[in-house]
C-alpha cells in the first residue's frame, strides 16, 4: 500500500478533472427536472483469457521454419492460416478475429508482456491486473484505481461490472468503490409487480420536497435505481439484434453487456473471462474450441454494438496472463511461456498488426520475448479512450501503443 | 438545539437526554434507541420500553451487553454444529440468529444483547479480517469470540490481543513477517486503521514496528512466537526507543494522543451520524472520557447513548441502513424468523457478508451502501423475504401479527409500519399513495401486506435509520 496509495491520493486532485457527463441524473424523483443526457462516454470491455493463450498459435507465423520445427504436431500450416499477411495468419478456428480484421476493426499487438516474466498463472495474472509484482502490497487493480480517480462524490450509476461466477479479478478492486460482480441482469431487475411497486414510488418521489443530505442522496438514488431498472427491463424486452450470437458462455456475457450498454447505464467498465487456455495436453482439440468461442463472440459483440449505434464509443480488450512455449511438450500441449499478442477490438482502432512479432531466434528460457510492456497497452486505453492521466494509475508513463485511431 | 453541528454546543450534545414537552419520549424515540443499539424492536418491545427513562435505559443496556459478553458462545450449540461444515458461510447464518434473538429486556435465557451483537459488529468492521482469505471458519470463530469478549471492554486488551490473533496474523500476511524481511502489512494498519489514522505516523514507524512483530507465527491454528525469527534489535518507533517486542510495540501504539480521538470519532459515526464528519470540539469530550477510563469502551457508550446529540435530529434519520440492519432489522421489529442462511446470502448481494468485509478497512458504510443494484437488491430482499416459505411472524403470518397488534385496515396498517421501520417518518402524500396502493392489490391478506411492505421498503426514507 505503501507508495502506490500516496501517490494516488496525491494525485487525485489532478486527475478528478477528467471525468465529464459522469453527474447523477436526477431522473424521475423531482419534478421538472431535466432530462438526463444520453451517455456518449467511451466504454471499455475487458475479456480476459485465463490459463495462458498460446499468442504463437492464434497469430501463427506459419513460414518460419523453427515454428513448423517446434510445433510438429500443433502447428498451423499456411493452407490451413487465415492470412493476416505473407507471413502470419491466424489459427484456423479464429474465423471471427479474421472477420473483424477484414472490417478494419482489430488492433493485433504483438509481443505484449513484462521484463522478468513470472510464469504463474496466479502470480502473473495479478503482475497484469495490479502493475505490481509480488513483493508489493497488491490491494488494488488497475482499473480499481482508475474508478477511484474518476470518482464523483455522489455518483449513482454503477462504475464497472464484473459479469460471470467466477472470484471478481484483482484489476477491479479499488480502495473506494465496490464492483457488483453479477451473473444475469436479475440483479437490475425490481423482481414482482414492478411496473406497480415503480408508480407508487416514483410518484411518492414526484410530490416530496427534495431532502437534503442523506435523505436527498437517496431520493436521486432511487430515482436513478428505478429507471435503471425500466430501461434494462425495457431494453430487454425490446432489445432486438440481427446479430446471431453463438451459444457459447462467453458470448451470452458479452450479449448481456451489449444488453446493458444498450440500455443507456453509464457504467463505463466491463469485464468478462473465457477460462481454460491451460492446454498442456492435447492442446489442438480444446485451443481450437476456445479460439472459435472467443472469435466468434467478439465478432458477434462488435457488430452487435456497431448495428446499435454504440461501435464508436465501446472497445473491447483481450489479453492473457503469459503465452506458451515456443517448443511443444511431449504431450501435444505446450507449456507455460511468457509474451503473446493481445487484441484490441472496436471501430476505432488502428487495425492490423502492430509491432513486430516476437523473434522465434531469439528466446528467453525457450520462450519468446516481449517487446511492449502491457502497461503500454493500459496506457493506450487509459489516455486516449477513457480520457484519464494513465501515470497515477500505473504508477509511471508508459509509452502509448498507437492502435487506437483518433 | 443550534442549527448547525459546527456551533454545537459539546456539553449540551453530550449530556444525558431528559425528555420535556417539546421532546417527549415516545415510540419514534424508542424505535430510534434500538436501530442505533441494535437492531430494532417489535412493537411490544417498544411499549415496554416507553415505561423507562431514556439515561437509565443506556446504563441497563450497556450492563446487559457487559454481561452477556462474559457468556462465550463456543458453549452454543448452532455454532458448534456451523462449525462442524468448516465453511465461514455457514457462521454467517449464526451470527445472524444471534442477532435476532437478543433480547432488550437483559433476560439471560437468550444469552446475548442487541448492543453487544452490534457492537460486535462494529468492531468486525474495524479490525476488518476475510474469511476468504483466512480460510478457516474456526479462525473466524475464534476471533468473532474475542471481539465479543472485548466489544465494551479495555480497547488495549482488545488490541493486543487481535495483534496475535490467528485470523488476523494471516489476513494481515504476518506469518511471512520474519527477521531478514519483514512484512509491513500490520504494522501499519495497526497505526492506520486501528488505533490512530493516517498523518499520525511515519513510513518509517511502520518499518520499525514491523521488526517488533517478526517472529509472530500461526502453527495449528494457534499463535505461536517464533524466537528465532524475532528481530531483537533496538527500534525507534514514535519518538520511543527500545528492543520492543511486539506487545511493547503495540503498547507504544496504544499511548498515542491521537488513539482516543480517533476511537471517538467512529463510534460517533456508527452510533450517532454518517455525516458531516464530527467536529474535534465534538469529538474531544468523548476522546477524554476514554482517555481517562483507561480506554475503557462501555463508559464512552452510555454516553453516547444517553445523550442530548443521540436523541436530535442530528442523528435521527442521518445514518442509511447498513445491509444487516435492513434483513434483520426488518425481522427484528415484526417478530419474524426465516431462513438465514438464505438471509445472509441476500446480504452479501446487496454488499455485507458478514466475516467476509470488502477489505482490512471493513466497511465504508453511509453512501457507499447505495447504489442502482443494491437499492434494488434491497427492495427484492424484502419482497423474497417477506414471502419465503420458511419465514414467520410471531410464528404465524402477517396476517396475523397484524390482527394482533390492533391493525385493522390499510390506514392503520401505514401509520403503524410508519412509525414502527422508518427513522424519517413519511409525509401525507406518501402515505396516499401507499393507501392508494394498498387499495388497489387483492388476494390474500398477508401477500397484500407483504406487497405494502416490500413497496413501503423502496420508498427513501426506509433506507435511512
Amino acid at each position: 500500500m505503501t507508495t502506490r496509495r500516496d501517490f494516488l491520493k496525491s494525485s487525485l486532485g489532478t486527475s478528478a478533472v477528467v471525468s465529464i457527463g459522469a453527474t447523477a441524473p436526477q431522473f424521475l424523483l423531482q419534478a421538472g427536472a431535466a432530462e438526463a443526457k444520453p451517455t456518449d462516454e467511451t466504454i471499455l470491455v475487458m475479456v480476459q483469457l485465463s490459463g495462458g493463450n498460446d499468442g504463437l498459435n492464434t497469430v501463427a507465423p506459419f513460414k518460419e521454419s523453427a515454428y513448423r520445427k517446434a510445433r510438429p504436431t500443433l502447428a498451423v500450416s499456411a493452407g490451413d492460416a487465415l492470412k493476416i499477411d505473407d507471413s502470419y495468419g491466424f489459427h484456423p478456428a479464429a474465423k471471427g478475429l479474421s472477420n473483424l480484421l477484414e472490417s478494419d476493426r482489430l488492433a493485433i499487438i504483438q509481443g505484449v508482456g513484462y521484463a522478468n516474466p513470472n510464469r504463474s498463472h496466479f502470480e502473473s495474472m495479478d503482475i497484469w491486473h495490479t502493475c505490481q509484482r509480488k513483493t508489493a502490497v497488491r490491494n488494488d487493480g488497475w482499473l480499481g484505481r482508475f474508478l477511484d480517480n474518476t470518482r464523483q462524490g455522489d455518483a449513482l450509476d454503477i462504475p464497472a461490472i464484473h459479469l460471470g461466477r467466477e472470484k471478481q479479478p484483482l484489476a477491479l478492486s479499488s480502495q473506494d468503490i465496490r464492483v457488483p460482480s453479477v451473473t444475469s441482469l436479475d440483479r437490475f431487475r425490481l423482481k414482482e409487480s414492478a411496473g406497480q411497486l415503480r408508480k407508487t414510488v416514483t410518484n411518492i418521489g414526484k410530490s416530496a420536497s427534495p431532502g437534503g443530505g442523506l435523505l436527498g442522496f437517496v431520493q436521486t438514488s432511487t430515482g436513478s435505481a428505478l429507471s435503471a431498472s425500466e430501461q434494462i427491463e425495457a431494453a430487454s424486452g425490446r432489445y432486438k439484434t440481427g446479430i446471431t450470437y453463438p451459444e457459447s458462455g462467453l458470448a451470452q456475457k458479452l450479449k448481456t453487456v451489449a444488453q446493458l450498454i444498450d440500455s443507456g447505464l453509464k457504467t463505463r467498465i466491463y469485464y468478462v473471462t473465457l477460462d481454460g487456455f491451460d492446454t498442456h495436453s492435447r492442446q489442438a482439440a480444446a485451443h481450437e474450441a476456445l479460439l472459435r468461442e472467443l472469435s466468434g463472440a467478439l465478432d458477434a459483440f462488435v457488430r452487435d454494438m456497431d448495428e446499435h449505434g454504440h461501435g464508436d464509443r465501446v472497445l473491447t480488450m483481450s489479453f492473457s496472463e503469459f503465452g506458451r512455449r515456443l517448443q511443444e511438450n511431449a504431450s501435444e500441449g505446450t507449456d507455460h511461456g511468457a509474451a503473446a499478442p493481445a487484441f484490441l477490438a472496436g471501430n476505432r482502432v488502428k487495425s492490423g498488426l502492430i509491432g513486430k512479432h516476437p523473434s522465434l531466434h531469439d528466446l528467453q528460457d525457450g520462450d519468446v520475448k516481449f517487446h511492449t510492456d502491457f502497461r503500454q497497452l493500459y496506457a493506450t486505453v487509459l489516455d486516449q479512450w477513457l480520457g484519464v492521466d494513465s501515470a497515477p494509475i500505473l504508477g509511471g508513463k508508459f509509452t502509448r501503443v498507437p492502435a487506437l485511431r483518433s | 438545539m443550534p442549527q448547525d453541528i459546527a456551533s454545537i454546543d459539546p456539553d449540551w450534545a453530550w449530556s444525558p437526554f431528559s425528555p420535556s414537552t417539546e421532546q417527549p419520549w415516545n415510540r419514534r424515540l424508542a424505535a430510534h434507541l434500538c436501530r442505533r443499539a441494535g437492531f430494532g424492536a417489535t412493537s411490544k418491545e417498544l411499549d415496554e420500553l416507553l415505561e423507562r427513562e431514556p439515561a437509565e435505559l443506556a446504563r441497563s443496556l450497556v450492563e446487559n451487553a457487559k454481561a452477556a459478553s462474559m457468556r462465550d458462545p463456543e458453549t452454543d450449540a448452532l455454532a458448534t454444529a456451523m462449525l462442524a461444515t468448516g465453511n465461514s458461510r455457514n457462521l454467517a447464518a449464526w451470527w445472524l440468529y444471534r442477532m435476532l434473538n437478543s433480547s432488550w429486556s437483559g433476560d439471560q435465557a437468550t444469552q446475548t444483547s442487541p448492543l453487544l451483537e452490534k457492537l460486535t459488529l462494529f468492531w468486525h468492521g474495524h479490525f476488518g479480517t476475510g474469511a476468504e482469505k483466512v480460510d478457516d471458519a474456526e479462525m473466524m470463530f475464534t476471533q468473532n469470540r474475542l471481539l465479543r469478549r472485548h466489544s465494551l471492554g479495555d480497547f488495549g486488551a482488545m488490541t493486543q490481543e487481535i495483534s496475535r490473533d490467528p485470523a488476523m496474523l494471516i489476513y494481515l500476511d504476518s506469518t511471512t513477517n520474519r527477521k531478514a524481511h519483514p512484512n509491513e502489512n500490520y504494522a501499519r494498519e495497526i497505526m492506520e486503521l486501528f488505533c490512530l489514522g493516517e498523518g499520525n505516523y511515519t513510513e518509517r514507524d511502520i518499518q520499525e514496528l514491523a521488526r517488533c512483530f517478526t517472529g509472530w507465527e500461526v502453527r495449528r491454528k494457534k499463535f505461536r512466537f517464533n524466537r528465532y525469527q524475532h528481530d531483537t534489535g533496538t527500534k525507534t518507533i514514535l519518538g520511543k526507543t527500545g528492543k520492543f517486542t511486539g506487545e511493547e510495540g503495540v503498547e507504544v501504539v496504544l499511548k498515542q494522543k491521537a488513539l482516543p480521538r480517533f476511537i471517538a470519532r467512529k463510534l460517533i459515526r456508527f452510533f450517532v451520524f454518517d455525516e458531516p464528519a464530527a467536529p474535534e470540539q465534538l469529538v474531544e469530550p468523548l476522546a477524554k472520557l476514554l482517555r481517562q477510563s483507561g480506554l475503557r469502551i462501555a463508559p464512552v457508550i452510555e454516553r453516547i447513548l444517553a445523550s442530548n446529540i443521540f436523541y436530535s435530529a442530528f442523528a435521527v434519520g442521518r445514518k442509511v441502513r447498513s445491509p444487516v440492519e435492513l434483513g434483520i432489522g426488518l425481522l427484528r421489529c415484526l417478530n419474524g424468523s426465516s431462513n438465514l442462511d438464505r438471509v445472509a446470502q441476500h446480504l452479501d448481494e446487496i454488499g455485507q457478508a458478514v466475516f467476509y468485509p470488502p477489505n482490512v478497512k471493513g466497511w465504508d458504510g453511509g453512501r457507499t451502501w447505495i447504489n442502482t443494484s443494491t437499492l434494488l437488491g434491497r427492495s427484492n430482499l424484502v419482497g423474497e423475504l417477506l414471502r419465503h416459505e420458511a419465514t414467520r411472524f410471531d410464528g404465524q403470518t402477517l396476517e396475523a401479527l397484524a390482527k394482533k397488534n390492533a391493525v385493522s385496515n390499510p390506514g392503520e396498517l401505514i401509520e403503524w409500519l410508519d412509525e414502527l421501520l422508518l427513522a424519517v417518518p413519511l409525509d401525507d402524500s406518501a402515505k396516499s399513495e401507499l393507501l392508494a396502493f394498498a387499495e388497489q392489490t387483492t388476494g390474500d391478506p398477508s401477500r397484500r401486506i407483504a406487497r405494502l411492505i416490500q413497496t413501503l421498503s423502496t420508498v427513501p426514507q426506509f433506507h435511512l435509520a
